[in-house]
């Protein structure tokens, strides 16, 4: 196998004395799709986001190619224009259109041309099929079309990796399906993702690697196929029956 | 020379327009330029304290940072703080001539003037664009960051043009209240409108009418500004609706696109 790109190492993450995470394990290889289920309050934003760095780990480490990106001198920025991330809330940029956002961090953070950029912005806002809405604001967009075009934002940096924190949570039913199917799409590109999800149907076709979470600690992580059919915890077990009988 | 003064209000009034006229317009021009110039510099400074005033310090900084920081933050709240907490007449009084006994700086009255309402409107906006700052989405920095924006990058692409806009109003208000407040500098001799009225009230006695006339020209500056700056708010949160782009003419480009594993050569 191939040397992982993130190796996540005895991570603990506390909140004043609130312990959120403790002990985190695990590594990303590739072209690997990681799932990370769980119950709510269980951690896993706050373990996206502390491989992300919007939150600061308290213990252990998160290595990039090797290199720990918690030490002081590494250039957070640098690294997230790396691995990206796409959020429940979209977080699109208000100020801007559509096609502003997709530009904004190929111009300013890459420092690529306009013309580059904009050639790039559409690129992907067309593998989203949002790319007859580049004059648009985010408030004129429905909320499928705003996760779409977080994603082609996200895509338009071309990261190594990229972190979904359930990205289809605060959507109506009926837009779920258009933001799973990009997302399937880019499975099957080889695109490197880490995804907190819900969405169990879907976590379970796309993964190559799933973790599943409780209380702030990987209660357990294996295949798919050992997750879903057949766990070793009765807290999996129990967690994914509720969502059978939904 | 006084029995020419005709008798009649309104006659008064066309009297003192018809000789005074043109000193109305020049208080009324220096107290446009004072408020206007004033205003600007003050709303430069205003965004660079505010936004001095927002960095967030973190566990990750350097010590020296981290002190360096508190500091300036200090310093930049006690400005706040000295400026919002006094009348801006007492500080023109206390500049003016302070600067000349203290400092033995000879200030010209016209700097003064413009230095007083700059950095008095300064301390307000710097007030005002924090609170313009922290009202942003939290949302909207994690966006930022999360594409590898820098602090900086953050605050001029994302944040401040949010902030700007939000913040319209209150800077429009810090305009037709420098209008209105240059006339305190009357007290360090600046010859701006009120000054002006003053001056020609006195010659003939006639306060009512001179001061009526004051109050239309500020009416007319106050209000003028005001629907100009509304305007420009409407203009700043651009179309209501949007064009679908046509497709073919975007790019020839489509279909699958692997992604190749790119190394790094940075890390
Ligand atoms: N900024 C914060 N300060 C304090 N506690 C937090 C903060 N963020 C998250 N938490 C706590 O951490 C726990 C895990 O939260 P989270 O990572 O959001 O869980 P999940 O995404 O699995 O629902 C929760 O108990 C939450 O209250
Ligand atoms: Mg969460």
């Amino acid at each position: 196998m191939s040397e992982a790109i993130i190796q996540v190492n005895h991570l603990g993450k506390e909140f004043g004395s609130h312990s959120v995470l403790r002990d985190i394990d695990f590594s990303v290889y590739p072209q690997d799709v990681t799932s990370i289920i769980g119950p709510s309050g269980s951690g896993k934003s706050t373990l996206l986001r502390c491989i992300n760095m919007l939150e600061i780990p308290s213990t252990g480490a998160i290595l990039y190619h090797g290199t720990d990106i918690t030490d002081r001198r590494v250039k957070v920025e640098a690294y997230r224009a790396k691995v990206g991330m796409v959020f429940q809330n979209f977080n699109l940029f208000n100020n801007k259109t559509v096609l502003g956002n997709c530009m904004a961090g190929q111009t300013r953070v890459l420092k690529k041309s306009r013309e580059e950029a904009h050639r790039k912005a559409i690129f992907y806002l067309e593998k989203v099929g949002m790319a007859e809405y580049i004059n648009a604001k985010p408030r004129q967009l429905s909320g499928g079309q705003k996760q779409r075009v977080a994603i082609a934002r996200a895509l338009a940096m071309e990261p190594e990796v990229l972190l979904f924190d359930e990205p289809t949570s605060a959507l109506d039913p009926q837009m779920v399906g258009e933001v799973l199917q990009v997302m399937r799409q880019l499975v099957k590109e080889g695109l490197t993702m880490i995804i907190v999800t819900h969405e169990m149907a879907f976590a379970r076709d796309v993964s190559k690697h799933v973790i599943f979470m409780t209380d702030g600690v990987i209660e357990e992580q294996g295949t798919p196929q050992t997750i879903f059919e057949n766990p070793a915890s009765d807290r999996t077990r129990e967690f994914l029956g509720r969502f059978r009988n939904a | 020379m006084t029995s020419s003064i005709p008798a009649d209000f309104f006659g008064r009034i066309l009297y003192l327009l018809e000789r005074y006229g043109m000193s109305f317009l020049r208080g009324a021009g220096v107290t446009m330029a004072i408020a206007l110039v004033g205003t600007l510099i003050g709303c430069v400074i205003g965004f660079a304290v505010g936004v001095v005033q927002t960095i967030p310090v973190s566990k990750r900084d350097r010590l020296p940072r981290r002190i360096l920081l508190k500091t300036v933050k200090v310093i930049l709240s006690a400005y706040v703080e000295i400026f919002r907490g006094t009348p801006m007449m007492v500080q023109a009084m206390f500049i003016y001539y302070g600067s000349q006994t203290l400092f033995k700086i000879n200030m010209s009255m016209w700097f003064a003037a413009y230095f007083i309402v700059s950095i008095n409107t300064g301390a307000y906006m710097a007030e005002t664009v924090r609170g313009g700052i922290l009202s942003i989405d939290p949302g909207q920095t994690e966006g930022a960051k999360a594409i590898g924006m820098t602090h900086f990058q953050t605050m001029t692409s994302v944040i401040l043009p949010q902030a700007l806009r939000n913040i319209m109003p209150q800077i429009g208000n810090n305009l037709i209240i420098n209008i209105k407040d240059t006339c305190v500098l009357s007290i360090i001799g600046t010859v701006e409108l009120f000054f002006a009225a003053k001056g020609v009230a006195g010659t003939f006695y006639t306060y009512f009418e001179a001061f009526t006339i004051a109050m239309v020209i500020y009416f007319i500056m106050t209000f003028t500004c005001s629907r100009i700056l509304r305007w420009a708010e409407h203009r700043m949160d651009g179309p209501d609706n949007y064009d679908l782009a046509n497709l073919d003419t975007l790019t020839q480009t489509s279909g699958m696109y692997p992604f190749k594993k790119r190394r790094t050569g940075d890390e």
